[in-house]
Formats: structure tokens, sequence, C-alpha cells
């Protein structure tokens, strides 16, 4: 396992060059001068030389990119071109907002697609797998915005049942964070029901036709302890990996309700980012992001591992 | 030994559908076995032995429908409730499966599978369990038993997991042993070392077997009795002894010149020409009638009941029984 752990480190630290390459250029191809905005109206050729010396942007782009890299390396993310604000600040503000976020989100997915994909693997062809299905595919199939728009006409406006919008930590005021997390996790996490519960479904089925839930059964052990306990511990180890790689999107992936709910989120700093053509934030926040993909995957892998006795040894 | 008139499992009529217009694939079976008995279900693969084993355990697939008795201890395992299927399965009648490399739970260790069983129907404590699931490993020769407690299966060979199956199985001392081609996955010489392992243990302690396989080399090794299957009918039945001695069904005599012998090679080894052909295909009358060297008009058309023949208990299911009165020696 420790080899693995070691090996994907190493692949990593190639990946994540190209992923900063790729945007890099990326950006830089985007029309657009973040300092016209900050030369003023004038747009005084000599201050427009000047913040271009300044910033660095009169040098060839590769090697704006090497000294990037360099100093990415000596810890040093740079700060915003509009607020002046270090890029480090920024992510330690917006992250975990989308972490606690992300976080409730796939308990809720959890919470409901994983029973729901296992009773419907278990009462295959009935009502209750019929409905299961109907619930996911209305999961999947209703966009996130116009759900959370949905709920907050419904629940914060008609009902003033909760908070709109607004965030809180929950290591500050728990009940305020529960109180302005639950409608954005529910309306992310119950997508990622839909696909739990498909995967879960067919995970199950698949582990319910084998040979050892047979000798389960000639054991005379009671259904609840064939499904749950022989059926449902081999089926849960994609379910597991499913469910880390889903936390991963949701970090990146929860732009939209983000916005919807004006949530001060990693989402909306990503998009501020681009509009304003922030070089520097979006260049650490995507190496963020990457970093948090590649970390995420490498969890997945060792939870395969350990959910898995055959991959111990 | 019991009394003759009280056999440990008695089946009756027992016939087997996928849907109540398909044709049966299991086919108005009747046997019973006595306490201590081993009965070997004789047959090639198709021919409904199997199905006739989960029969009696409970566990066809729940679009087969069962029709008949089956008697177990005085009650009928077709009708039995689900909750008393599950009291008697793996307490009073326990089963073997073919493929012991996916018969075991990879999820869990050895100790905890066997230990299950005694938890459920014993009501034992976990370390009770534990220690009577280290005893079942000594019994079936499982070496340096201790340390495989904790294993995990994929940890062991397929000869051993068969070995730890069969302690699954005989951990609570049942009363009937079902086993579903148990050797059929492994190697020749571990098979051998199976049987006689499953041969000792049912000795120890008495109880009854039935014993599903197409190696007539195994049912010679172990059956008290056989019943040989084909196209999901008992086409004949009797003491091992009567069955190769002097087999009476043109399937059996098919069956054992199939056989290859020791000492000298005369010609090539005999086969049954042509295959089973698909159930939806079976004659109105004898289903081996489209193999059957000896098959006339009637065999097409009339199914021959098993009726008795030679040594009491010997039946064969043939209009020409006895064949070397009937069929005036060996057809061409």
């Amino acid at each position: 396992m420790w080899s693995l752990i070691l090996n994907r480190i190493l692949v990593a630290v190639p990946t994540l060059l190209l992923v900063t390459l790729f945007v890099f250029a990326l950006q830089r191809l985007l029309p657009g001068d973040p300092l016209l905005t900050m030369a003023g109206e004038e747009r005084d050729p000599a201050v427009l030389e000047h913040l271009r010396h300044l910033y660095g942007f009169d040098r060839p782009l590769p090697v704006q990119f090497v000294i990037w890299l360099r100093e990415v390396a000596a810890g040093n993310f740079g700060a915003s071109l509009r607020t002046g604000e270090p890029v480090l600040k920024l992510i330690g503000q917006t992250l975990p907002v989308t972490v606690q976020l992300a976080t409730a989100s796939i308990l809720i997915a959890m919470l409901i697609g994983i029973p729901m994909g296992v009773l419907s693997a278990v009462r295959k062809g009935s009502w209750v797998d019929y409905l299961a299905n109907i619930i996911s595919l209305t999961g999947l199939s209703i966009p996130h915005f116009w759900l959370g728009i949905i709920l907050i006409l419904v629940v914060s406006v008609e009902l003033q049942w909760l908070p709109a919008s607004g965030y809180a930590s929950v290591f500050d005021d728990p009940v305020r964070a529960l109180q302005t997390t639950i409608m954005p996790a529910f309306v992310l996490g119950s997508g990622l029901a839909a696909t739990l519960m498909r995967h879960t479904r067919s995970a199950m089925l698949e582990v319910l036709g084998l040979d050892y839930i047979r000798t389960a059964r000639a054991k005379g052990l009671l259904p609840r302890a064939v499904i749950l306990k022989h059926a449902f511990r081999n089926a849960l180890v994609p379910i597991v990996t499913l469910s880390t790689l889903l936390f991963g999107q949701l970090l990146a992936g929860a732009v939209l309700t983000e916005q919807v709910f004006t949530i001060p989120g990693f989402g909306k700093l990503i998009v501020d980012a681009v509009f304003n053509r922030d070089y520097g934030v979006v260049q650490g926040v995507v190496l963020c992001t990457a970093i948090a993909f590649i970390g995420l995957n490498l969890f997945a892998d060792v939870l395969y591992i350990l959910t898995n006795p055959r991959m111990r040894s | 030994m019991m009394a003759e008139a009280t056999p440990l499992l008695d089946v009756e009529s027992l016939s087997i559908r996928f849907g109540p217009s398909a044709p049966a694939l299991v086919d108005n079976l009747s046997f019973s076995l006595k306490p201590g008995e081993t009965l070997c279900l004789v047959g090639e693969s198709g021919c409904g032995k199997s199905l006739t084993a989960l029969a009696l355990m409970g566990l066809l697939p729940t679009r087969a429908q069962p029709s008949g008795r089956a008697r177990f201890e005085g009650r009928d395992l077709l009708t039995l409730p689900a909750r008393q299927m599950q009291d008697l399965r793996g307490d009073r009648m326990a089963m073997i499966f073919q493929e012991p490399m996916t018969s075991l739970n990879p999820a869990f260790r050895i100790g905890d599978q066997i230990g299950e069983s005694i938890v459920r129907h014993r009501g034992a404590s976990r370390s009770e369990a534990r220690k009577l699931a280290l005893d079942m490993l000594r019994k079936v020769r499982i070496p340096a038993a201790e340390k495989r407690l904790d294993a995990y299966p994929h940890q062991l060979s397929g000869g051993m997991r068969q070995r730890i199956m069969i302690a699954v199985a005989l951990v609570n001392e049942p009363d009937l042993l079902i086993a579903d081609e148990p050797t059929t996955a492994l190697d020749v010489t571990i098979q051998a070392q199976i049987l006689a392992l499953m041969r000792e243990l049912q000795r120890a302690a008495g109880m009854a077997m039935i014993l599903v396989t197409h190696d007539l080399g195994v049912v010679a090794e172990v059956a008290d009795r056989v019943a040989v299957m084909y196209a999901g009918r008992i086409v004949e039945t009797g003491t091992a002894r009567d069955l190769f001695d002097d087999p009476q069904h043109p399937y059996t005599l098919g069956l054992i010149g199939s056989l290859p012998s020791l000492g000298r090679r005369e010609g090539r080894l005999a086969t049954i020409p042509g295959s089973v052909p698909p159930p939806d295909r079976f004659p109105a009358g004898c289903r081996f009638a489209t193999r059957c060297p000896f098959a006339d008009a009637r065999c097409w058309t009339e199914t021959p009941p098993l009726t008795g023949i030679g040594a009491a208990g010997h039946r064969a299911a043939c209009f020409k029984a006895p064949i070397e009165a009937n069929a005036g020696g060996l057809a061409a």
C-alpha cells in the first residue's frame, strides 16, 4: 500500500505541471487585459508600461510560467491583481466553506442514495424498485440551480423556515450552519443521490447473484443478515470509491449552487477570478483543486484496499 | 440404525418448472433416504440433479415452481414457511457446493464464516463460536488451524476452501448433508482426499448424505444407493452394486460403458450417441428415446414407469427391462 501511495505522489507531479501549464496557456489566450482596469480611465501608455513591467507581464510567457512555478514551489502563490490579497489567504477563506457544503451534500446523497439502492436491488421488479427509479431519474433530471431557486421561493420566501442565503461555519455556530447549509446541500445531494442509488443498485444486484450469497442462505442466515452483512459489505467497495470521487467533483462543481445561495465558497472565487482575469488567483485555485482531486483519488484507492481483504496482502 | 419404516427424507413426485406451461425440468421425482445412508444422484449436466438439491434446501431461484412433497423429519420442505426453513438450513440440513473458489465470502475471515452458523443456530457467544470453529477446522484437517481462523478465503487453495465449506456445513452436526458436485472443481488427487474426508466425517456423525455427481468413480466409492437421472427423471435406481453389476436402463448401460477401465484397451471407449434434447423438445414418452438404440414406437409416446426388476429396490424406467430378455442382446 505504501508503494502505491509513493507511486501516486510521483505520478502527481507531472499531472499537476500539465494542469497548471494548460490553465496558464488558456488564460493568456482569453481576450482582455487585467491591467487596463488598473491603469485607470486615461490608460496612459507610460503607466500601462510601468504596470506590465511591475507584474512581469512584459516578459515572454514561458519565462512568466517558470517564475510562477518557482514562486509556488517556495510557497508564494502571489496576490490577487484586483484586491492585492494573497491568493493563499483567499483560498483559505473560501475552501472551508465549500468543504462544509460538499461534506453535507455527500452525506445527504449517501443517506438517500445507498438505502434506496439496496432496497430497489433486493425488491427488484417490485413497485419499490420502480418508485426508486422514478425518484432517481427525477433527481438526475432536475437542474440544480432551478431546484435551488424553487426551494428558496417555497421554503425561505413563502414558508420562511430557512434563510435563503448566507454561510456560517459549523465550528462557530452549528445551528446557523445547519440552517444555511441544509438547502444547498440538499440541492447538490439530490442529484448525487440518484447516481449513488443507481450504482448501489447494480453493485448489490451483482453481489446478490454470487455463490457466497447462496452459501450464506444455505447456512440458514436470516435475509437481513444475508443482505446487510454478506451482500452489502461487498457491494460497499465500489460505493465508497464512487462517493469519494463525487466529493471531489463537489469541491469544484458547486459553482452554480453557490451562486444561487450566495455562498462565499470556492466556486464563487473561481468564477469571479476568471471574469476579472485575475491570473494569480485562477492559477492558485486550479492548482489547489487539482491537488484535492489527486488526493481524493488516492484516498479512494486506499479505501478500496482497506475494504478489500484480497488487496491487502 | 433406525427402523426401515421411518426415512429421514421422503421425496414424492417432486417436479420443478420455470413457468406454468414450461416443461418440467425435474419431473415426478420420488426417492427416500434413511438416516446415515448415502444416495448418489447421477447424470450429465442439465439433468436436474442440482435443481433437485436446491429445491430440498429451499434455495431455488424465485422463478422456479416446485411441486410435490419432500418430507424431512416429518415436515414438508416444499411448503414449510420461509422462517422455519431458515431454521432448518445450516442446522438440521446443510449443503456443500461445487465451486469452492467462489462459495466463501471474500470479505470475512474463515473463522467468522464458520462461527456465524453456530451463533445463528446455537445462540453461542462469539468466543464459544470461535472455539467450535477451531475444532471444526481441525476436524477437516486444515493445517495450522489456529492461524487459518483469521485467514481470508483468497489466502487458501481450492482444496482448502472446500474443506472450509465442509466445516461450515457440518459445524452444527446436521442430519442430512447435500453435496452438489463437491469435488468436480478440484484436482484429481485433492478429489480423493476430500471424498475420503467426507466419508469419514459422515460415518462419525451418522449423517445421511445426498451426493450429486456426474462421476461414476465417485459413485462407486461412496454410494449406498444410486439414482440415475436423465432429463429430469430418475431412469434407474438401486444399490451401487445393482447398478454396476447389472445395469438395466439403456442410459445406465451407456454411462457404465463409457467408463475407461484398467487392463487391456480394446477399441474405442463407448459413447452415448447424440445429446440431451433441450427441454422444449423432450419426447412425449421416454425422454431417452431420442438416443436409445432399443427405442420403438411405444417408447416415444408412453412414459415408462419405474418398475422393480431383479434385486429388491432395483428399479428401472424402461419398457425393455430386463434388457437381456426383451432386447435380445445388444442392438447392432
